[in-house]
């Protein structure tokens, strides 16, 4: 699959592109908006990240120009501006996702997996992670064959933990996913949460949820870590 | 009325000043008056004495008293002029007495004798029945050598009749002028006055957020207009000063959040390294932790300066506030459990509000977290909403450490902290209650605090409810 990532900022572009190419995609790099909107019309990209802020073209701009010729490239919006007013604006004009800076790069790797999966989508029912198993359809979950009883913020929080199986999940992305935005002052809850969660599915002989110091959490099974 | 607006005071005073001008004035001419009117009548008096006197009374030996009598009765008619003529002889008897008036303003009969004078002489004789008669005497010898004593008198009643008719018309017109300068004074001081209202009402509606507005100006030429053009230049240079802050806050947080996003992946990446070191991997962690708070700081200000700039009022959809509250408590429950709190919520009336649901949330989350933050274990921290007088209110009370008096008033500024040290390593921003006062604001409402050092605080938050017609 190959990708483009538009972003002036060329420190930040190879993170971005590092952190895409460890996951098997090829990327193409652009530092401005014109050379951005030269790539994004010659090749056929599979997925765009775009800034907004960029030298000689505005994002925006490119936007709108690549919808008009692909209205089918996903493009994910990647940028300081937060306001909800600009995210409504740039929804409209075509954007698939948008993300805010600064963020946690396995929150970019999420976003852009879930876009490339999109459509063509095959959730699988029943998510496995060593000896523990959630199955969507019944929302059951059992550990070594042992139903577990969980709530409903538990079971959600597992169930992305889960999706996103060896992947570090940031707390602000737990917050997004499992409770709202107005939780990002009191990220504290997911911690609390995390701890009974492990609590309940017995995580004290066989350790799934690892904590990773300033990132977040992490379900895996022990030798993949 | 407002007994404390100019218009009313400056009216009083008016009215006041004049009332008692007038007041003199009416008593000035009233004691003239009595004056002129005594004299005129003594005068009269004195002459119609002398003319009896001198005509007639002279030779009264060779006319005779009835010549006398008929003359008086002929050119002056007391009877019918209600008026009172008596000539003493200087044994005491009367050569004349004229008749009861016709008018019955007196009895002559009650009239007390006059012992013999040697001069003339004005007085007042107060009759039996309260009334008064003002008598000029005049001593009067004629040809023969005989001593008379003349006295003519009228009713002193003539003066007092003109002078009440005096104080009648003045009590009549007085009120009348005082009432119209009232009147009119007040019409006068509110035209004049109406800008100055037009003004302070302008300046009152004026906040942060409609900072674009102007208080008219009348163009008068006057004070007024002055003052509302010196309003104007003041609110300019605030709202000048606030664009200047929120631009401000807007761009810092733009170019910060770049770098940030850099750090954050650098960090994160290093992490990945093969080979790395615990030791390392726990450096890296709490730099993590601290860009991750750093970009909360920056969020938050962000979102403040947006709140205040009004933009995010966009979203709004009807919702039952304490429905949200009530599940927000439910799910920050785990939350205070861990602290072994107790987290208590009352409220069982709906309370429509009109706004972004997820916003006014926050409201919520940040002040029960802020109460779970600060309430040691064994505590509680009990909420509470409840529409009242158009409001809803929301109040959240703890048993925790309270708030010292001397901070109460800042502890809702941006990164005012009570006690530095301690709130730092409770992981918070600094900016949670400001927020919460920032969404307050721009819904209209308002948030306080009530509380004494060790005896919990109690956070009231009001609302008002929007009314669809």
């Amino acid at each position: 699959m190959r990708l483009l990532v538009v972003e002036d900022e060329e420190k930040l572009a190879q993170l971005v592109k590092r952190a895409l190419v460890a996951e098997r995609f090829s990327v193409d790099v652009a530092h401005d908006g014109r050379e951005g909107l030269d790539l994004a019309t010659a090749y056929d990209y599979d997925l765009i990240v775009l800034d907004l802020l960029l030298p000689q073209l505005d994002g925006s701009e490119i936007l709108r120009r690549v919808r008009r010729g692909n209205p089918r490239v996903p493009i994910l919006i990647l940028t300081a501006r937060d306001a909800v007013v600009d995210k409504v604006t740039h929804f409209e004009a075509g954007a698939d996702d948008y993300l805010t800076k600064p963020f946690a790069m396995a929150e970019l790797i999420v976003r852009v997996k879930a876009l490339l999966r999109r459509g063509s989508i095959k959730r699988e029912s029943v998510l496995r992670v060593a000896d523990l198993e959630l199955d969507r359809l019944t929302q059951q979950v059992r550990r070594a064959g042992k139903r577990i009883e969980l709530t409903a913020k538990e079971y959600g929080l597992l169930e992305y933990l889960m999706a996103n199986s060896d992947r570090v999940i940031s707390r602000n992305m737990i917050i997004g996913h499992v409770w709202d935005q107005s939780f990002t002052g009191a990220t504290n809850i997911v911690d609390v949460y995390v701890r009974h969660l492990r609590d309940k599915i017995g995580d004290l002989d066989q350790k799934l949820i690892r904590t990773v110091r300033g990132v977040g959490y992490v379900i895996a099974t022990e030798e993949s870590a | 009325m407002k007994t404390k607006s100019i218009r009313f005071r400056l009216t009083a005073w008016y009215a006041g000043l004049l009332a008692v001008l007038l007041i003199l004035f009416g008593g000035s001419i009233y004691f003239t008056l009595e004056r002129f009117l005594e004299r005129n009548l003594s005068d009269t008096l004195a002459k119609e004495a002398q003319t009896i006197g001198e005509s007639w009374l002279r030779d009264v030996n060779q006319t005779g008293p009835g010549y006398v009598a008929g003359e008086i009765e002929e050119h002056f008619a007391p009877s019918i002029t209600g008026r009172f003529v008596r000539i003493t002889r200087s044994d005491g008897s009367d050569l004349y007495h004229s008749g009861a008036p016709e008018s019955g303003a007196f009895d002559p009969k009650q009239i007390g004798s006059k012992r013999f004078d040697v001069s003339q002489s004005l007085r007042e004789e107060h009759l039996p029945d309260h009334k008064e008669l003002l008598i000029f005497s005049l001593p009067f010898g004629d040809r023969a050598g005989n001593q008379y004593m003349i006295e003519t008198g009228a009713p002193y009643d003539q003066v007092e009749r003109a002078l009440r008719g005096l104080v009648i018309s003045l009590a009549i017109a007085f009120p009348l002028i005082v009432g119209i300068a009232i009147g009119g004074g007040y019409l006068l001081m509110r035209n004049a006055l109406r800008p100055m209202d037009e003004i302070a009402t302008t300046a009152e509606r004026i906040t942060s957020r409609n900072l674009s507005e102007r208080v008219p100006i009348v163009p008068t030429g006057d004070e007024v207009e002055r003052l509302s053009v010196s309003v104007n230049r003041m609110i300019e240079r605030l709202e000048d000063a606030f664009h200047h802050i929120s631009r401000f806050s807007a761009d810092a947080a733009h170019e910060i959040r770049t770098p940030l996003a850099i750090i954050r992946g650098e960090l994160e990446n290093a992490l990945q390294a093969p080979g790395i070191t615990e030791e390392l991997r726990e450096t890296i962690g709490s730099a993590l932790e601290e860009a991750e708070r750093l970009s909360r700081i920056i969020d938050q200000l962000l979102e403040m300066s947006r709140l205040e700039a009004g933009e995010t009022l966009v979203d709004r959809t009807r919702f039952d506030f304490t429905e949200m509250t009530r599940s927000t408590v439910d799910q920050m429950r785990l939350l205070a459990e861990e602290k072994n709190l107790q987290l208590k919520f009352k409220g069982t009336k709906p309370a429509d509000l009109e706004g972004d649901p997820l916003r006014l949330k926050q409201i919520v989350v940040n002040l029960v977290d802020n109460a779970i933050k600060y309430t040691p274990s064994g505590g509680s921290v009990s909420v509470s909403t409840f529409p009242q007088d158009g409001k809803v209110i929301l109040e959240v009370a703890d048993t925790g450490i309270g708030i010292p008096k001397h901070a109460t008033s800042q502890i809702f500024d941006r990164f005012f902290r009570v006690d530095k040290a301690r709130s730092r390593l409770l992981g918070g921003t600094g900016l949670g209650l400001a927020i919460v006062k920032s969404i307050c604001t721009a819904y209209n409402g308002n948030v306080t605090v009530k509380s004494g050092e060790g005896t919990g605080a109690v956070f009231r938050v009001e609302l008002p409810m929007e009314k669809r017609i």
